[in-house]
């Protein structure tokens, strides 16, 4: 009987992951059941004193902003990328246009994010340019509230839709476009009703690469929010983890966006089913 | 067919979206004053980043350290585990390819935090050995995507081809699997440097006082407000990975053409 | 004669719920091209599959030389195979993938360069060994892929559909350049294709599959004039089919009731109604004809003996102009059941008459000998 080198190979792999990612993952998952401890840590008693803080109008508050937050930005990062990434996979300078959107990106996340506070803090770019046109008299204050971390994480997270858009249109069949305005629709028709439906995947994927980070976000609203709405689910876990020491509270919320993040995923499996069972007989 | 003049508006105030804030970080690196508004040329925040920031280089140089070695891990580990998930069945396969890949789908905020409680819990204090361990787990699902994607190019009977042809195992490994993926280990390898120069979240969780990295340092210099010292360093960084990567063009070629 | 002889026995293979090789046995002989014919998913891979080492079969043994093989993986097998889509590898050159099994072997230097120049030679690749196989046509690759297997100088060469990839004009001539390999080297070839021109023109023998058996197992003549069942007779070549019950046996002739056209006569070969094939009268039975094999004409012909012909007045319903050949599709009258394919080339149906048009009235017949009884599994 042949060896199954399979497992050997994967056999790394697998620990690594077990160890450094399952492990602390299910511990995560334990300690939200328990008692917080007086500095921190836990006390090994049965508790779900921390799903139970979940229902304070606080955190009800706070969950509601991280969603309106997050879908905002998901819902203006697809408007923007989808015709972006229509132009692209049309153009005749694909490559070059390619790099153009993900030059920017060659730069530091956190030095992106400084450079929105240079550009709408209050002696910033935008305030001293309008003070100079004369169009306003005293600064305005742009930073700090949910607009600001909404265009943060919209301009931080469009390439991430863009490119799996782009690639999705640049292998759509465009004569389908022609055929349809050839039986009658009219341009905006044909694109709802015939290449729309063609690019859900690409869609899907860009839906998905926005939301999650978004809905998870921390260092934006950190840095760009901070305001009574803008404070996301991500600071309340910085903040019960490292100030106000109630690690079981902080579990229980990362449990809370690990489902949300999970269920998101799962319904993109589900939607990608019958497209990954046609891609495994083909290769069966 | 007339091509749809909305998308292609859409597009170039997108560009300008994108590079305005760049734009501003590079020019007010020249400006004299601290404010943002334009006094003169000069090269004073220049100065300050090389003489007076210390600690900077000390992070940039933790920054490198970690990226290499957790790249390299990473690269290293995940591989194999392409090579075993794309083109072998065992048991537990799919515990495997799912629990690899569920680091990427995971905001990163939930990988800062049961890291840091798993190394609290494990009585392990040493900030970079954490830091090195952290940047290896979330590397590894990339580099598996992007070595799974490479490997599904090849046909299994190439693989068939070489037993056919009398190699064993192992030099099936190293002598056709390994020198065809190369491309891909390379590349895999240079996007796990990049996500690891990257990485704030997770950094900034695990690492204890005194281990920084050039992102965590960067954070705690913003955090004050605007300082012409960071946008300084930015074009630094700028003009850094622009000649990297203008020096490393033939490897692009290689990657992406043989 | 060299390379080995391949004796299959038993051979059974399950995947899941699916029987993808039911008791297969076949003898294959030293140095002969040896073709595993039938259609897609027959098991015919499959078994070359075994044969090769990469499947292990749920039962059955495969001997080379006498040897049971089956406990060897693939790379301790004196077997090579030629892949379908050629499993080159992208990252060597020509000459790297032919002396890849070479270097393996730990094969000096010298022999080396001149064992891999001189199978690079055999297939015409002489010029292209610094290329990588990107920079190959489908032809090249083919040849590579050839080369790299006989390097090894193994027993058996596997062939696995080695000119699906490739357009029709190149097929044919790659496919004399194998059978010119072939006799060059003499070893065994065990060729896999559902292209049954491929298997007629260049086998010693071929075997039929169909459902993971093996129904037939001939040379190409006894394949294509004496099938063994229907499906044989309709897989290889065309054939015209008529249904029917025999009335009389007398010596190696046949006499056939197929309604409603009454009694077709058939002459067998000797030796051809002994066995499972003893046809008694009372037998369903089913005729083939091969469309090649009717003669058509506008007028009736004469004399022609009513014992040793079978002829019958027809429709003309279409014609298909094919350059080398014209098909002819008719219909007996009182019998439109029945559509016959005819296929004529230009110079003999010309030479008996005028030409025949679409809606014409005309005749066909054909020799009793020319005609062969298969067995109806349905009664």
């Amino acid at each position: 009987m042949k060896k199954n080198y399979g497992s050997i190979y994967t056999l790394p792999m697998a620990f690594w992951v077990t160890l450094f990612f399952l492990v602390p993952v299910l511990i995560v998952f334990l300690y939200s059941f328990l008692e917080r401890g007086e500095h921190g840590g836990v006390v090994w008693i049965f508790s779900l004193n921390a799903y139970r803080d979940m229902l304070s109008p606080t955190f009800i508050h706070i969950l509601g902003i991280t969603l309106f937050i997050s879908l905002l930005s998901t819902a203006l990062t697809l408007l923007i990328a989808l015709p972006c990434g229509y132009y692209m996979a049309r153009s005749r300078r694909k490559s070059l246009y390619l790099f153009l959107i993900i030059i920017p990106f060659l730069t530091n996340f956190l030095i992106r994010i400084y450079a929105w506070q240079a550009i709408l803090g209050n002696s910033g770019f935008l305030n001293n340019l309008l003070m100079r046109l004369g169009l306003i008299d005293n600064y305005i204050q742009f930073l700090y509230n949910e607009w600001a971390v909404i265009i943060v994480l919209v301009y931080s997270y469009l390439p991430y839709a863009i490119l799996p858009l782009y690639s999705t249109i640049e292998k759509f069949d465009f004569s389908l476009l022609e055929a349809a305005r050839d039986l009658g629709a009219s341009h905006p028709a044909s694109i709802l009703r015939v290449m729309i439906p063609n690019i859900r995947s690409g869609i899907i994927s860009a839906v998905l690469f926005t939301f999650i980070p978004t809905f998870g976000a921390y260092a934006v609203p950190k840095l760009v929010g901070g305001g009574r709405n803008s404070f996301m689910l991500g600071n309340l876990i910085a903040d019960e983890i490292l100030v106000n020491r109630n690690w079981p509270f902080a579990s229980a919320t990362s449990i809370l966006i690990t489902l949300v993040t999970t269920a998101a995923m799962g319904l993109y499996v589900f939607a990608n089913k019958s497209a990954a069972r046609a891609a495994q007989r083909k290769r069966i | 067919m007339k091509k749809s003049r909305f998308s292609r508006i859409v597009f170039f105030l997108t560009l300008i979206f994108l590079f305005m804030p760049l734009i501003v970080l590079v020019v007010y690196a020249f400006n004299e004053s601290k404010n943002m508004s334009w006094t003169g040329f000069s090269l004073v925040w220049f100065q300050r980043l090389f003489t007076a920031s210390r600690s900077i280089w000390r992070a940039f140089w933790n920054s490198i350290l970690i990226a290499l070695s957790s790249a390299a891990t990473a690269t290293a580990i995940g591989t194999l585990g392409a090579i075993g998930i794309n083109w072998y069945s065992f048991k537990l396969k799919k515990y495997v390819q799912t629990i690899s890949l569920l680091p990427l789908i995971l905001p990163e905020i939930i990988i800062g935090v049961s890291m840091l409680i798993f190394f609290v819990g494990a009585g392990l204090h040493l900030g970079l050995l954490r830091i090195y361990i952290a940047h290896t787990t979330f590397n590894l699902p990339f580099v598996l995507l992007v070595l799974m994607s490479r490997l599904d190019e090849f046909d299994f009977s190439i693989i068939e081809a070489a037993r056919d042809l009398g190699a064993r195992e192992h030099q099936t490994l190293l002598k056709v699997i390994i020198p065809m993926a190369m491309p891909g280990i390379i590349s895999a390898f240079l996007i796990a440097v990049t996500m690891s120069l990257e990485d704030f979240v997770i950094t900034s969780f695990v690492s204890g006082p005194g281990s920084s990295t050039l992102p965590v340092h960067i954070y705690s210099m913003i955090r004050t407000g605007v300082s012409p010292v960071v946008n300084a360093l930015s074009v630094v960084l700028l003009g850094g990975t622009a000649g990297l990567v203008f020096l490393m063009r033939p490897f692009f070629k290689y990657i992406t053409h043989e | 004669m060299k390379g080995s002889e391949v004796r299959i026995e038993g051979i059974d293979k399950h995947f899941g719920d699916f029987h993808a090789l039911k008791n297969v046995g076949v003898d294959i002989q030293k140095g002969e091209f040896f073709s595993l014919l039938g259609p897609s998913g027959c098991g015919k891979t499959t078994l070359l599959r075994i044969i090769a080492g990469f499947e292990t079969p749920s039962a059955g043994i495969v001997y080379v030389d006498g040897r049971n093989i089956l406990p060897l993986p693939p790379n301790r097998r004196q077997v090579n195979t030629i892949f379908q889509n050629y499993a080159l590898f992208p990252h060597l050159t020509v000459f790297e993938n032919v002396a890849f099994a070479l270097r393996l072997k730990k094969y000096g230097k010298q022999e080396i360069n001149s064992k891999v120049e001189e199978y690079l030679n055999l297939t015409k690749l002489t010029g292209q060994e610094y290329k990588k196989p990107a920079q190959l046509s489908g032809g090249q690759k083919q040849r590579v892929a050839i080369a790299r297997a006989l390097v090894n100088e193994p027993d058996v060469l596997l062939l696995d559909e080695p000119l699906s990839a490739l357009d029709a004009k190149l097929r044919q001539h790659m496919l004399i350049e194998l059978d010119m390999i072939h006799d060059k080297i003499g070893i065994t070839f065990i060729y896999v294709t559902h292209d049954q021109q491929e298997a007629l023109s260049v086998s010693d023998h071929i075997a039929v599959m169909n459902e993971g058996r093996i129904v037939q197992v001939g040379n190409p003549t006894e394949i294509y004039e004496s099938p063994a069942d229907i499906f044989v007779a309709n897989f290889i070549g065309e054939a015209n089919l008529f249904n029917g019950t025999v009335t009389a046996v007398e010596g190696e002739m046949v006499w056939v009731a197929v309604e409603p056209l009454g009694i077709l006569k058939v002459t067998m070969e000797p030796g051809d109604l002994e066995g499972t094939r003893d046809f008694k009268p009372g037998r369903r039975v089913s005729i083939t004809v091969r469309p090649e094999k009717i003669n058509i004409s506008l007028e009736k012909p004469a004399d022609l003996p009513a014992d040793a012909f079978n002829f019958f007045p027809c429709a003309v319903d279409e014609v298909i102009y094919n350059g080398f050949q014209s098909k002819f599709f008719v219909t007996i009258p009182d019998f439109a059941r029945f559509t016959l394919k005819v296929f004529k080339q230009h110079m003999s149906y010309y030479s008996t008459g005028s030409e025949i048009n679409w809606k014409d009235k005309a005749w066909i017949w054909w020799k009793a000998d020319d005609a062969y009884l298969v067995e109806v599994h349905d009664a």
